[in-house]
């Protein structure tokens, strides 16, 4: 089972074990990771869930899609290379021990 | 499973007025958050949940929380529609309905006519020096906008303000007057004609509206669930951003300080869009049906059993919010739950921000120069003669009339 650091805006991290096949947001409100507001629910609609890919794994989790993609250019916290929404990305055991960060901002 | 008409077992049982929900429903709120937090309310027929944390786990759990609520009053006004259906059936409509309110399309397709129409209806009381800002700006406003995203062309601002105005009456009958049900009988038919002509021209000529897109969706929805959904769409589509306007407007009228803050830096006004949604919900709350069994804020509701999830008693929780009844946009950020949550989120969000704190808000304050309310000496947060706010199930100001310095 693949464990995710969920890296905090106040410097604190949790860790977070899930099944393989598990959406990272599901993971993060399962274990409520504060910072991961996911208001509708994962359906790429409200960009509350949104999350900076650590800069050395961003490769490995790869690119948003496309209604992720417009919908990231409007996400409370600036949007940078790193950024997907959480509801769009799937843990597998490629992903053990991601890293990602939490923005100051979700809404 | 049928619903259940009658108190779950052990559940408190609070007698509320109707009509004192209508004037202001915060007080009882705020008392059911303290002593009752799911309460049996029987001039309501359901239980009202009213704190933040079981709200919001209730709209995480729709498999136990449907919205599939039978004699819900909204199924009696428009029929079989999304916000009263579960996924899978809810996602397929939802999907074929949401591309054109996405933010981009926003952005891209609509904020140009958005703002034209706006600027046409300053142009034509600018003079005059005072108005209604709700009657003569912001219904017209949203009501111009929200035909040309649902694809109505043939439709004025002053037909799509008529029929939301019935069908949230019905949508909002719990006390069950015959008058509104025939009122939104009436609407319905008009409504259900306009699509029908709509959606055949869309057939032809995509055009990038909601309908075109519900028409020519990947997964065929009927022109009666077309027609069933765009009689909701336009129910909330004026009233929700029409109240977030005027509620926000007063809310700065009565406090010069925070609108001067805001006309330096523009970029607060999404704060204000926010807060004022936290603040007095346009939507108060919505219907739930139990699906099986489950605890709930201390008692255990039989399947079948209703409950209301008060989301205006949720956004007011000083377990969450402190100074829960103060608006103020320097609060720190939390989750409000005006849109609701879960895959019910309001599909309008992108267009109601976009139409109210990017366009409508920042040119009624940059063109109509010395904007004051007209206040009767009585004036509070819950309003006063000249700007009142009223209702529960739905709120906002009824009027808002301003003076300001004719050019």
């Amino acid at each position: 089972m693949p464990t995710v650091i969920f890296q905090l805006p106040d410097g604190t991290e949790r860790k977070v074990t899930a099944a393989s096949g598990t959406v990272l947001m599901q993971a993060a409100v399962a274990h409520a990771v504060e910072g991961i507001v996911a208001e509708c629910g994962g359906n790429a609609s409200c960009a509350t869930c949104h999350v900076y890919v650590d800069a050395t794994q961003a490769d490995l989790v790869g690119p948003p899609n496309d209604v992720e993609d417009e919908m990231l250019d409007f996400t409370a916290a600036e949007r940078r290379p790193t950024s997907r929404l959480s509801c769009q990305v799937q843990l597998s055991d490629a992903l053990d021990g991601l890293v990602v960060h939490v923005p100051e901002e979700q809404v | 499973m049928s619903a259940l008409t009658t108190a779950a077992p052990g559940a408190p049982v609070v007698d509320l007025d109707l009509a004192d929900l209508r004037r202001d429903p915060y007080p009882a709120y705020a008392e059911l958050r303290r002593t009752a937090p799911l309460a049996w309310v029987p001039s309501v027929g359901r239980h009202l949940l009213t704190r933040y944390d079981d709200i919001v786990h209730a709209e995480k759990l729709p498999e136990v929380f449907s919205s599939r609520e039978e004699g819900s009053l909204l199924l009696r006004t428009v029929g079989p529609n999304m916000l009263r259906e579960d996924d899978p059936q809810h996602r397929r409509l939802r999907a074929a309905a949401e591309p054109p309110t996405r933010p981009r399309q926003v952005r891209d397709l609509w904020a140009g006519a958005f703002e034209r129409t706006a600027q046409e209806l300053l142009d034509r009381i600018a003079d005059r020096g005072e108005a209604d800002l709700i009657h003569d700006f912001a219904e017209p406003l949203v009501a111009a906008n929200l035909a040309l995203v649902l694809g109505l062309r043939g439709a004025s601002a002053e037909d799509i303000a008529a029929w939301s105005r019935a069908m949230m009456d019905g949508n909002s009958n719990y006390a069950n007057d015959p008058d509104l049900w025939l009122r939104a009988e009436q609407a319905t038919r008009a409504i259900e004609e306009a699509v029908a002509e709509t959606a055949e021209a869309a057939r032809r000529e995509p055009d990038g509206s909601v309908i075109s897109s519900m028409v020519n969706a990947p997964e065929p929805v009927t022109l009666a669930e077309i027609q069933n959904n765009i009689k909701v769409i336009i129910g909330g589509g004026v009233n929700e951003p029409r109240d977030v306007f005027g509620v926000g407007a007063w809310a700065l009228l009565r406090r010069p300080e925070v609108l001067d803050r805001v006309s330096k830096d523009p970029a607060l006004w999404k704060r204000v869009f926010e807060e004022t949604a936290r603040w007095v919900s346009p939507i108060g709350m919505y219907p739930r049906q139990l699906t099986q069994d489950y605890e709930v804020a201390g008692v255990t509701l039989p399947a079948g059993s209703r409950v209301a999830l008060v989301i205006a008693s949720g956004n007011r929780d000083e377990s969450v919010f402190e100074r829960a009844d103060e608006f103020d946009i320097d609060r720190p950020h939390r989750p409000h739950l005006a849109f609701g949550g879960g895959p019910h989120f309001c599909m309008g969000a992108w267009v109601a921000r976009h139409e109210v704190s990017a366009i409508a808000w920042p040119l009624v304050f940059s063109r109509l120069k010395g904007l004051r309310l007209v206040e009767g000496a009585k004036a509070s947060d819950s309003g006063s003669a000249a700007s009142r706010l009223e209702g529960w199930v739905f709120r906002g100001l009824t009027s808002l009339h301003v003076t300001w310095q004719a050019a």
